[in-house]
């Protein structure tokens, strides 16, 4: 099907050519070498492509698109996903009051519960997000805001950050640890989920709070200075970030493999955000054992530590349950992109078939009197 | 006197032997100050010095806007407050590209050094106290006085002051200057004649203390006006009395001069134009692209800063955690510092690694030129060679060839190939003069050869005496002349002002009628062994107007013979009544036309005693006679005397072409490419020439000025011209009269363009349609004002081809400039950016390699545009989404390594070796060659297109990503990694599609760059590099991660494909729409190309002449040098030197 020729030149003369060489003897000739590079002679494969060839293509591109378009938007489809906004906007939203009443330097944490009913059961790990909205932690600015050494253990770094933390770098006389905005502004809500059962009473759903983090991130990007030993003594001479509450060696205290920089919630957080609107891993509900669905349907209450303030820059929080599947997360886009695409390609096969066979009868057509 | 001189314009004033006069005057410099007068004779084409190379070529190299533009950027970079991008990213390439640049420089710059201290070095005899002693050129003063030997290459121009030779005659070769071969004679004054060498000549010499006073040094290379004053005595001197610059002086033993004019206020080089840089015209059309870039990308980087000012006033009025995003709390100032950071991001929309690729495809293009066994010439072992590496895609797109004609065109070998006495026809021109068989000629003991003619009849006829006339006419032919013999080991060699003379006398000799010498009054012949002695009466002058010339002798026996030799018109007209044969010789004269030779009549007249006395009495009263009258009064006489004539026959010269020069210029012709010539030459040459390498056809209609000049002067030139088609009497189809119009034009009728240039636009738009121009009598400066002339009024690229140091000046001002290598004088070559052996050559060079180098450089170019725009422009979209604040998309080391590692070797092989139909192809099919002449590759257009396709891209790249991403888990770097890889995808799946000549290397570059972008992206993210330094490698595990996910990989290959939808779409479409004619192409190989005869029988129009290089009548030099009394000293030498027409009258005497 496919017309091409493959024009292997032969060489012809090469050894007429070296024979006059040898013929020269001293007196060195300036003839160019009969090489099949030097006189552009290389054998090539050059496709000839013809409309048989390249129609098809479009077709069998577009055949191949839509199917996995297709396949895209089924699985995407089965994935479920529940996603409640709990920024408190509304007058009547729980939260409300908290977000309204917002300060950096209160020292007791308002609380407020959301209420929200699941109606399918999720199988399978959920795993649950939370999402920031206008969030600009895609900013350049913000995203250099960061000392990697630093967050690498590095001793000399933990004591003078790097200059790009500005001016997050140094508070009251002493380096920031973390320093930067990032770090600064690391996202310190503390979601907890419950499930209210038939009969009222409220479970608490455990939450899996490591293998959140890369791999890579959490055993080689981040390190604590000194190991994880006595972090306290590690970071002294530091200051904690200016928006925390609690200094870095206390972000986990309770498991001395989760605290410091490599305690997970921080190292999602220090993976910043490619565009405005994001979602960050926060919990794992794993699977249960017996065949119960992990989160059956019902009634649940979503209890908040509401610390974080997005309000100020039109925000929004929201908490996100999802199962997930070879794809991940649910991706809508990308199956209708596939499918659009692909029928585009289709549509043009179809245009310049039309456009060929018009052009091929005029052609020969013309072709008759000659 | 000098008040006086100053008035006359002659203010430059040379004393001989007064060094100590001069010196003091030279021309010095040091840095840019000049002073002095007088150039020292070094010759200097180097621009640098040791001191001065740095700075100079760094000065050169930052005038490119580009380079300033990269060094800005890299400056830019280096500023914390703005780098988007680290500053090493730049530097590296930077760095590269300036000594790569200035390296290549520096050894172009070493080469000319290099010739110059030869051209410095070379030996010549100076006078000092009294003694010649061998100097170098560069040691040489104005004042100086040189000996000259024979075969020397004059240094400096001179004034001649004597010779060895009788009359201190002097011959000279200028083939360096005007092409022409032959032989050229200059006289000194019979004052410094008389005086210099009737002593010793050093002492005479050293005692000589004339004042030279004369013109200004400039560029008239025919002209000069001064005057000698010694003695007290006043002499004017003209051009006859100087030796120029480069000329060689030949059959003279010695010559002594002056010299006047040294170093660069010689003429010769004041006819050198200055040194360009030359540009291609896709590299303009590019620059100028480059600017739009660099416009739109400041323009972009310009909303972007309004946006992020906008942005960050928007942040200030909120409280939050970003508060801090704005610098210093100024959102203005914020805007100022993202605008230049934009810039930087954006830069690689333009990026400096194009410069570096540009030239290395230059350079091997240049290479692949060099290396074409095809342009080889084994006879010279020379190779075509690429001296400019950097024009080769401008000789994909040449509209105008402009050629000179001697040693280009043709051999400047004029052979005798045939010959009709009394209506039979000798010789056969259909065989090639290589292969004409040698006739046996040893009973004739002058013969030495060189005679390409096989007549075994004729041989027969002459030994035999069977035909009187076929005696008559060699006897003209040995009489008829104004060749001089010279006697070099016992045989005549003869020195001809016309090689058609030389030619016409060497066939004589060769048949037996041998030329033995010439005294004033006698001209010795041996006829078949037997010495005779003519008496020469008269010689009837050769000039333009007459086209004819006669020598009146007296037999040995007795009578008086008139035997007259001319154009076939003239002597047609002057037959006597019911000439016999003369059928049969219009028929030979038609043959040998159609053959392309140049054809003379031979005729000879009995003139009766009588008349030949009353008519000597009436020439010697007209001799005596005022200037102005006199001439007409010679022309009335001399047409008095040559008529009646009886035919003999007619002679057939073949002005050697170069080998394959119809052949070529057809092809090229066919090529849309418009040749004119241009030489030095006579009008009647040149034309002959235009006919036999068919660049006018036998039915061309020759414009000539007269007619030329009412056409431009008319309102409506237009209107003019094709009606001046329409009456042609010639051109039988009017619809092609178009085609079928040559205009001829001389030197001095160009200058008159000079005096009215709005003239220039409306000749070029006529001479666009014509066939052809020829221009004869045109000095090197003409030449290049008729290049300049075409370039200003054209948007095509012209294209200069010539062999000699006078076509150096146009070489240097067309576009492109061809040498041809040629047997002598490097001149051209040196100032050449291509140098060829043949002429014949150029269709190669321009249907083969400057086809392919135009179509790899256009496809580099804008396949390189849209790689490098459509991966910059990404960060203008992310930009609307990460509050525009100069956030790259991409991994720093990515934008790094994109342009060089992942995407250049592919483009670069395409760019190396695409072939879209091969050599043979191109050959066979010329018209392939247009598309380059409109430039359909690289138009502004299609570049246009190729941004548009840029920003679809770019917008693909980003916004299919975005969908995908948006509001998921996915982070930043996640991002980054497949926008990457889409981007390469990309740009590997469009160079797949660019290629349509796969070599093995193609395909591997390909394979390469797909793995290598992997392999370096996995590095780049490597634990390793991160520990070393986590700071600058902040991507680890990033690409880890992607590289498993389906959806990177799914997202990746749908933008990809997305992105290259419209290019593959078009490509499609230009599969279907053009397949037949590839096809065709492809095909064709089993077709012989078939050179169209256009030569249309029947209406040829015959074409006969005879040219003299030096107008003015070469007879009376002959009879005034040869005869061995001394010319009758007048008392106002003023006159004699003025007035040189006297001087041959004194003859007739």
């Amino acid at each position: 099907m496919m017309a091409s020729s493959y024009n292997a030149k032969e060489e012809d003369g090469h050894h007429s050519g070296a024979s006059s060489h040898g013929g020269a003897g001293a007196v060195k000739s300036k003839k160019p070498d009969n090489t099949a590079f030097k006189q552009q002679r290389l054998p090539a494969w050059q496709p000839i492509l013809t409309a048989g060839t390249v129609l098809p293509a479009f077709f069998v591109i577009g055949l191949i698109f839509i199917p996995i378009g297709i396949g895209l938007f089924v699985s995407s489809n089965n994935i479920k996903e529940f996603e409640i906004d709990y920024t408190g906007v509304g007058e009547s939203s729980p939260c409300h009051s908290c977000a309204k009443n917002f300060s950096w330097n209160s020292t007791t944490p308002c609380l407020c519960s959301v209420d929200f009913t699941l109606e399918q059961p999720f199988e399978s790990n959920v795993f649950m997000y939370y999402g920031l909205s206008n969030f600009y932690q895609n900013h350049r600015r913000y995203v250099k805001s960061r000392d990697d050494s630093q967050l690498n253990g590095d001793r000399s770094a933990l004591t003078s950050p790097s200059k790009e933390c500005e001016p997050y770098r140094t508070s009251e006389g002493l380096p920031i640890a973390p320093c930067g905005a990032i770090a600064n502004s690391l996202f310190n809500d503390t979601l907890e989920l419950y499930h209210i059962d038939a009969n009222g009473t409220s479970n608490s759903i455990p939450l899996v709070k490591k293998g959140i983090a890369w791999w890579t991130d959490k055993h080689v990007k981040f390190r604590n200075p000194g190991g994880n030993g006595n972090l306290t003594v590690a970071f002294q001479g530091t200051n904690k970030p200016v928006n925390w509450r609690r200094p870095v060696y206390e972000l986990d205290p309770s498991d001395s493999e989760n605290n410091g920089f490599i305690n997970e919630d921080f190292i999602v957080w220090m993976r910043t955000a490619a565009l405005p609107t994001f979602r960050k891993l926060y919990r794992i509900i794993q699977k249960k054992p017996s065949s119960t669905p992990t989160l059956p349907s019902g009634k649940y209450v979503l209890n908040i530590t509401y610390n974080y303030p997005v309000l100020s820059f039109d925000g929004r929080k929201r908490m996100i349950l999802s199962t997930i599947s070879w794809m991940g997360g649910k991706n809508p886009f990308l199956g209708i992109a596939y499918i659009t695409v692909g029928s585009i390609c289709f549509f043009l096969g179809v245009v310049l078939l039309i456009i060929h066979h018009k052009y091929d009868t005029r052609n020969n057509s013309a072709d008759i009197p000659n | 006197m000098a008040k006086e001189s100053v008035e006359s314009g002659l203010t430059w004033e040379v004393r001989a032997n007064s060094c100590h006069y001069h010196k003091p005057k030279q021309k010095k410099s040091f840095l840019c100050f000049r002073w002095g007068r007088y150039a020292d004779n070094l010759l200097r084409s180097y621009k640098y010095s040791p001191l001065t190379f740095l700075p100079l070529t760094l000065f050169e190299q930052f005038q490119r806007v580009a380079n300033l533009y990269f060094l800005l950027m890299m400056v830019m970079q280096c500023v914390p407050a703005i780098s988007s991008i680290p500053w090493y990213i730049t530097i590296i390439p930077l760095i590269t590209v300036l000594s790569v640049r200035g390296l290549k420089d520096l050894a172009n710059d070493m080469a000319r050094r290099r010739s110059d201290a030869q051209i410095n070095s070379r030996p010549c005899d100076v006078l000092v106290s009294q003694s010649f002693s061998t100097a170098q050129w560069k040691d040489l003063f104005v004042g100086d006085v040189l000996r000259i030997h024979k075969d020397q290459v004059i240094p400096a121009d001179l004034l001649l002051l004597c010779s060895s030779e009788p009359h201190s005659l002097c011959y000279v070769e200028t083939a360096d200057i005007d092409g022409e071969t032959n032989l050229k004679y200059r006289q000194a004054l019979s004052a410094t004649h008389n005086e210099l060498t009737s002593h010793p000549s050093e002492e005479a010499l050293a005692a000589f203390d004339g004042v030279v006073l004369c013109e200004e040094p400039n560029n008239r290379l025919y002209t000069f006006r001064g005057q000698l004053h010694w003695r007290g005595e006043c002499l004017l001197l003209d051009n006859q009395h100087i030796l120029l610059r480069g000329t060689v002086l030949r059959n003279t033993q010695f010559a002594y001069g002056l010299a006047i004019y040294t170093g660069t206020d010689t003429k010769i080089l004041r006819n050198c134009g200055k040194i360009r840089v030359k540009t291609t015209r896709t590299e303009k059309v590019f620059n100028k692209v480059v600017m739009g870039i660099i416009l739109s990308v400041l323009l972009a980087a310009l909303l972007l800063a309004i946006g992020s000012g906008v942005f960050s006033s928007w942040v200030m009025s909120h409280t939050g955690v970003l508060t801090p995003l704005v610098v210093g709390g100024n959102p203005i100032y914020t805007g100022f510092l993202i605008f230049w950071s934009y810039i930087i991001l954006l830069s690689p929309a333009m990026p400096i690694a194009l410069y570096i690729t540009f030239e290395v495809i230059h350079t091997v293009h240049s290479k692949f030129i060099g290396w074409d066994l095809e342009m080889y010439w084994p006879q010279a072992d020379k190779p075509a060679q690429a001296r400019n590496t950097s024009l080769s895609e401008e000789l994909g797109q040449v509209g105008y060839l402009l050629s000179d004609k001697t040693g280009t065109l043709t051999q400047n070998r004029l052979l005798y190939r045939q010959c009709c006495i009394a209506g039979e026809i000798y010789g056969d021109a259909s065989v090639r003069a290589e292969d004409v068989e040698p006739m046996d000629l040893s009973w004739n003991p002058f013969s030495r050869g060189g005679l390409f003619m096989s007549a075994p009849r004729l041989v027969e006829t002459l030994r035999g005496q069977k035909c009187p006339l076929s005696i008559q006419f060699f006897s003209a032919l040995s009489l008829c002349h104004t060749v001089m013999a010279e006697w070099k080991e016992e045989a005549p060699v003869y020195q001809a002002a016309s090689p058609d003379e030389e030619a016409l006398v060497g066939a004589a000799r060769e048949l037996g009628w041998v030329f033995l010498s010439r005294t004033r009054d006698f001209i010795v012949v041996s006829e078949l062994g037997v010495t005779r002695q003519y008496q020469l009466l008269a010689l009837l002058d050769f000039t333009s107007q007459r086209r004819r010339m006669s020598v009146l002798v007296r037999e040995p026996e007795g009578g008086l013979k008139l035997y007259c030799k001319g154009a076939d018109i003239v002597i047609l007209e002057r037959l006597q009544k019911d000439c016999p044969y003369q059928e049969r010789v219009e028929k030979a004269l038609e043959l040998f036309a159609q053959a392309c030779l140049r054809t003379l009549c031979v005729a000879v007249r009995s003139v009766p005693e009588a008349s030949w006395e009353q008519w000597s009495k009436t020439l010697a009263q007209s001799a005596a006679m005022e200037t102005c009258d006199r001439e007409a009064v010679l022309e009335k006489l001399y047409d008095q005397m040559e008529r009646d004539l009886q035919l003999l026959g007619v002679t057939a010269i073949e002005d050697r072409l170069q080998e394959g020069v119809p052949e070529t210029i057809a092809l090229l012709q066919q090529a849309g490419i418009k040749v004119w010539v241009l030489t030095g030459d006579k009008k009647e040459t040149a034309v002959n020439i235009g006919y036999s390498c068919k660049l006018l056809d036998p039915d061309t209609r020759l414009l000539e000025w007269q007619e030329l000049r009412q056409i431009l002067q008319s309102p409506d030139p237009g209107v003019s011209f094709s009606k001046a088609r329409q009456t042609d009497l010639w051109v039988v189809d009017k619809e092609r009269a178009g085609a079928k119009t040559a205009v001829v034009l001389s030197g001095l009728e160009l200058a008159e363009f000079d005096q009215r240039p709005e003239w220039g636009s409306t000749f070029m738009r006529l001479a666009e349609q014509c066939q052809s121009v020829l221009c004869c009598r045109v000095t090197p400066g003409q030449k290049a004002d008729i290049v300049t002339l075409v370039r200003k009024h054209t948007t095509s690229v012209t294209l200069s081809i010539g062999d000699g140091a006078n076509d150096v000046n146009m070489i240097k001002t067309a576009h492109v400039g061809v040498g041809i290598a040629g047997v002598e004088g490097g001149q051209a070559v040196q100032n050449a950016d291509f140098a060829l052996s043949q002429f014949r050559f150029l269709q190669r060079l321009l249907l083969v390699h400057g086809r392919w180098s135009y179509r790899r450089i256009s496809l580099f170019l804008r396949y390189f545009l849209f790689k490098t725009c459509s991966f910059a422009l990404v960060h203008i979209w992310f930009g609307c989404f990460n509050g525009f604040s100069a956030q790259s998309l991409y991994e720093p080391w990515f934008i790094a390594l994109y342009t060089v590692f992942y995407t250049a070797t592919p483009i670069m092989l395409v760019a190396f070796f695409e072939q879209d139909v091969s050599a043979e192809s191109s050959l066979k099919w010329p018209e392939l060659y247009k598309c380059g002449q409109r430039q359909e590759l690289s138009s502004p257009l299609m570049l246009a297109l190729s941004l548009l396709y840029a920003v679809y891209t770019s917008l693909v790249l980003f916004f299919i990503p975005f969908g995908v991403f948006y509001n998921t888990a996915f982070d930043y770097q996640t991002m980054a990694v497949t926008v990457a890889m889409a981007a390469t995808f990309t740009a590997i799946i469009e160079v797949v599609l660019v290629t349509k000549y796969w070599t093995k290397f193609n395909v591997a570059a390909v394979c390469v760059s797909f793995v290598l972008f992997f392999i370096c992206t996995r590095i780049t993210h490597s634990t390793r590099l991160f520990q070393r330094s986590p700071r600058d490698y902040v991507f680890i595990g990033a690409s880890d991660k992607a590289f498993v996910n389906p959806v990177v990989w799914l997202t990746a290959l749908l933008t990809a494909w997305t992105a290259v939808l419209p290019s593959l779409t078009a490509y499609a479409l230009n599969v279907i729409l053009t397949v037949r004619d590839k096809q065709k192409v492809h095909s064709a190989s089993n077709q012989p190309m078939e050179l169209r005869s256009q030569m249309r029988r029947g209406t040829s129009l015959r074409r006969s002449s005879y040219a003299l290089s030096q107008g003015a009548r070469p007879g009376r030099h002959i009879i005034s040098a040869t005869s061995f009394r001394s010319t009758v000293p007048t008392v106002d030498e003023k006159v004699t030197a003025s007035n040189n027409l006297t001087r041959p009258l004194s003859a007739f005497k």
